[in-house]
């Protein structure tokens, strides 16, 4: 009898210690986070040393837990908490190969967007104290995250890494709207200026295929109902690809939604506006609410809610998310795209060649928002986590070196040599004939090279320290292939041709300039106000009303259906708070404003 | 005397010892939990913790009812979990007459084959429920796919898309799921029945429902009883798994349940003080519920369970 007592005592205390240990364990992680800040490198990387030369006076100096100095013997497994990836899992393929390689790294990528609820995902891992050994997030998102110590400051280490203080002027902007050291890297920065505009395509126009425009005797497109028009007929022409999958006039998707959908959102700069949160910002520098039934937003939903009358909205829009959009693009089982990189899917030289490549379709009524490359970076900004050891955010340095270097850069934004591109006698690079299709057919890589097709191992992080339009002094060309000699001179086909004799310009982005139908806006990046858990609640509760109805007044039964829709939600947005939220962000971005009208 | 009262105390803290781990059990998922009560009276928002958030009193009570909007949301919410909950109170005896019609099978192996079939679904989670719908009702799915190749539609309907009779769909979603599973209780309190019972009616020239009406429903009942208090004691907590995982743009308006609408304010938007606020409501209200449930039974039955 006694012995069974003792048994269930012993049970109870083993199992009661078991649940409090674990619910203990995470306090003591952050314990250890915030404390001891490295200051020992400031008086090392000094000069212009490289970081070889600074990593060997550290070896030298034996112990010292400096920047550069680091082991890569032992594996490390990278927790990246990625806004913009749109894969979730460990990093494989040929670029986690180069990765594993050179730094015996292997990031495990985290992606709000993939997991479905990506705000709560936020959420949640925020308040457990650790978002991520690596985060990629919104400027305001990093913002908080600095402010509650969640985030590593590197202005210590970051002045010897070589390739990432090139970037010093904007990077120390940006991170003075912080406070005082350094903590985030921006995305997307070139070094070209803040005004200018190298690309040759705006990021969204009308993009539709040739061929089947053509074979509609290239009608005029005066304004938005010539273009559903003309989607009509590409989709009564041709109800299915060639592989005989139902094809449609447009196709949409519901997970990059935010405070409004973001197909829509994307579509309202084809009218010179921007959506902001619960404003839309114009091109001539105006503020709006975005229910303002005389502004974008309202007019490119009923767009949206007139092709769904004329039958040419894929029923699934609803329902699939971008990763079988996606496919549908390459498939051709949709006739419009509208983002100048979604032609990555349905273009190709020989595509084009055969007449058929999407081009930008400007609109005779349009007048296109389009802000400068991203000088200061794009909006969403690299950090390092707080709770990292020291050794292992050298690592992570060195990594981000490497990402901002013409190496990596050449690796994010091209591929490897020899299978993507070759060098020319002249230093400049071409790419291969599966360089060429990378994005649109399966490109397999060799097994010693990581293996597998080349889109599934492609760098999934999925941003860039620097954009694609920064000039590679290697080569003395831009880093992303679309402005190469080589390349243009390959896509001089037979869809660019007539392009060219139809609308008299050599790209649209001229097009739009020569008709006075787009002034590139300067491109801001600053870090603005954070919502109050007020705001917040708010957001958060218009966001579902406006999505919702958003969604329900695309696949509306007729025109009053739509309008009662609108109504109902600009009234249920009132009671909800909607005054005070757009109150709120034109307080929030009008700082931009003042920034652009500054550097105009 | 002394002896003996020692003994005594020896035994009951014996007995208390057995008990002592589902005392700690309780205690620590059913009562510590409630610390997180706290949370509805400050501004809680991650990443800052919860040490720095501010004491601010009834605020989020009185802003989840400030404006005539809110509580019409908060009525509709509220409306789906009454609808739902009553739907499958409503329901409830299905799973006893289930029972009984499948314990009068006469064919062994026939009966174990519908009674497997029907308690399987029950061991699908709804995540595996979606897909299997989604799969047969999507655009391209099974069902549309039938329907236009024998020429009945011609283009495809969308009825994963529709709120149209979202709460019936939702509610045969759940029978098939869970009414086999329902039904082992009673299928048990069957077969407790004395079979002197069913011989002495037979003898008396019963018929089989006859012996059904008289003999084994009566004797149901009380299970029956017990159950349905538990359901109402449940009342508003009817899951938010299903209704999650059907929920789309087109139906979140019939469909959002009460606990689906805490998860969406709390998950989706860092609501969280908020949504504390409401869930204590709905404990509150639960608590209610169950006083209630347990005076009508006192009242009708004689009989009580609190």
């Amino acid at each position: 009898m006694k012995k069974r007592v003792l048994a269930t005592v012993l049970a109870t205390v083993l199992m009661a210690s078991t649940v409090l240990s674990g619910c203990g364990s995470d306090g003591q992680k952050e314990t250890n986070a915030g404390s001891e800040e490295p200051a020992q490198e400031e008086d090392t990387g000094e000069g212009d040393s490289t970081q070889e030369d600074t990593a060997e006076t550290q070896e030298e100096e034996g112990e010292a837990s400096a920047a550069s100095a680091v082991s890569h013997d032992e594996e490390l497994t990278l927790e990246v908490y990625d806004v913009a990836s749109n894969y979730q899992g460990l990093q494989s393929g040929w670029y986690g190969k180069i990765l594993k390689d050179k730094f015996n790294l292997v990031l495990n990528i985290i992606a709000p967007q993939v997991a479905g609820d990506g705000e709560a995902l936020y959420q949640t891992r925020t308040a457990a104290g650790n978002l991520g050994d690596i985060v990629l997030l919104d400027n305001a998102d990093m913002l908080e995250c600095v402010d509650v110590g969640l985030i590593a400051d590197i202005s210590a280490e970051i002045g010897n890494y070589p390739n990432l203080m090139k970037y010093q002027e904007q990077i120390e902007k940006f991170n003075a709207g912080i406070g005082d050291g350094i903590w985030a890297i921006p995305t997307e920065m070139n070094s070209n200026g803040p005004t200018a505009y190298m690309a040759e395509t705006v990021s969204s126009l009308p993009r539709i295929p040739w061929d089947f425009y053509s074979e509609l005797g290239k009608p005029e497109l005066n304004n938005l109902d010539d273009l559903l028009n003309v989607l009509k007929d590409m989709q009564d022409a041709h109800p299915a690809n060639e592989a005989g999958d139902k094809a449609y006039g447009m196709t949409l998707w519901k997970d990059w939604d935010g405070t409004s959908i973001e197909n829509v959102n994307q579509l309202t700069k084809w009218y010179g506006q921007e959506v902001n949160g619960s404003v839309l910002i114009g091109a001539d520098n105006s503020i709006t609410p975005l229910t303002d039934k005389e502004g974008a937003y309202y007019k490119m939903l009923k767009f949206f809610f007139k092709a769904n009358q004329l039958g040419i909205v894929d029923p699934d829009s609803a329902t699939q998310d971008w990763n079988a959009t996606c496919d549908k693009m390459k498939q051709k089982r949709t006739y419009l795209v509208w983002n100048n990189w979604m032609q990555g899917f349905t273009n190709s030289p020989e595509i084009g060649e055969k007449g058929a490549n999407y081009m930008g379709m400007p609109l005779k009524d349009m007048t296109v928002f389009q802000t400068s490359d991203y000088y200061y970076g794009s909006g969403r900004v690299f950090g390092i986590g707080s709770q990292v050891s020291d050794e292992n955010r050298a690592r992570i340095l060195e990594f981000f070196d490497w990402l901002a270097s013409p190496e990596g850069l050449t690796i994010q934004h091209i591929g490897t040599e020899g299978i993507i591109y070759t060098v020319n006698d002249d230093g400049t690079y071409t790419l291969t004939e599966d360089g060429y299709n990378r994005f649109t057919s399966e490109i397999q890589i060799p097994e010693d090279q990581g293996g597998g097709n080349w889109t599934d191992g492609e760098n999934k992080i999925n941003q860039w320290i620097v954009a694609g339009i920064e000039m590679n002094p290697v080569t003395g060309e831009t880093y992303s292939s679309d402005l190469w000699a080589s390349y243009l001179e390959k896509n001089n086909t037979k869809t660019t041709k007539e392009w060219r004799e139809k609308y008299g310009a050599q790209n649209e982005v001229e097009y739009l300039k020569n008709n006075g139908m787009m002034e590139p806006v300067p491109s801001i990046n600053m870090s603005l106000a954070i919502d109050t858990t007020d705001i917040g609640l708010i957001r958060s509760q218009c966001k579902t009303i406006v999505c919702d109805t958003s969604w329900k007044a695309i696949f509306a039964a007729d025109e009053a259906a739509f309008d009662v829709l609108w109504d109902d939600m600009v009234s249920q947005l009132e009671g909800f708070g909607w005054n005070d939220l757009v109150a709120f962000d034109t307080e929030k971005y009008q700082p931009i404003i003042d920034a652009r009208k500054a550097a105009q | 005397m002394i002896r003996k009262i020692d003994k005594k105390k020896w035994y009951s803290f014996k007995l208390f010892l057995y008990v002592l781990p589902f005392i700690v059990l309780v205690l620590l998922f059913s009562y510590y939990p409630l610390y997180g009560w706290l949370y509805a009276f400050y501004d809680y928002r991650p990443p800052r913790p919860f040490s720095e958030a501010e004491f601010v009193g009834l605020k989020w009570f009185k802003s989840l009812v400030e404006n005539p909007v809110k509580v019409a949301q908060l009525w509709q919410v509220l409306k789906n979990t009454f609808v739902m909950s009553g739907i499958t109170l409503g329901t409830s005896w299905l799973p006893m007459i289930f029972a009984v019609f499948l314990n009068e099978i006469r064919c062994v192996p026939f009966r174990k084959f519908v009674q497997t079939v029907t308690t399987l679904p029950n061991f699908i989670s709804w995540v595996l429920v979606y897909s299997v719908a989604f799969s047969l009702f999507n655009s391209t799915g099974m069902m549309n796919t039938l329907l236009m190749n024998l020429g009945i539609i011609k283009e495809p309907v969308l009825f994963l898309q529709s709120a149209d009779n979202v709460w019936l769909t939702q509610w045969l979603w759940l029978t098939w799921k869970n009414l086999g599973w329902a039904a082992i209780m009673y299928i048990a309190a069957i077969s407790s029945i004395d079979d002197e019972l069913f011989q002495a009616a037979k003898v008396d020239g019963a018929t089989r429902m006859q012996s059904i009406r008289y003999i084994t429903i009566p004797s149901l009942l009380p299970t029956f009883f017990v159950l349905l208090m538990m359901n109402i004691g449940n009342f508003l907590s009817n899951g938010m798994e299903q209704y999650y995982v059907f929920q789309n743009a087109f139906n979140k308006e019939y469909i959002q349940v009460l606990d689906l609408y805490v998860y969406n304010l709390a998950m989706g938007s860092g609501s969280y003080s908020v949504s504390v606020a409401l869930s204590m409501l709905k404990s509150v209200v639960s608590v209610l519920l169950l006083v209630g449930a347990n005076a009508v039974s006192k009242f009708t039955r004689g009989e009580s369970f609190l």
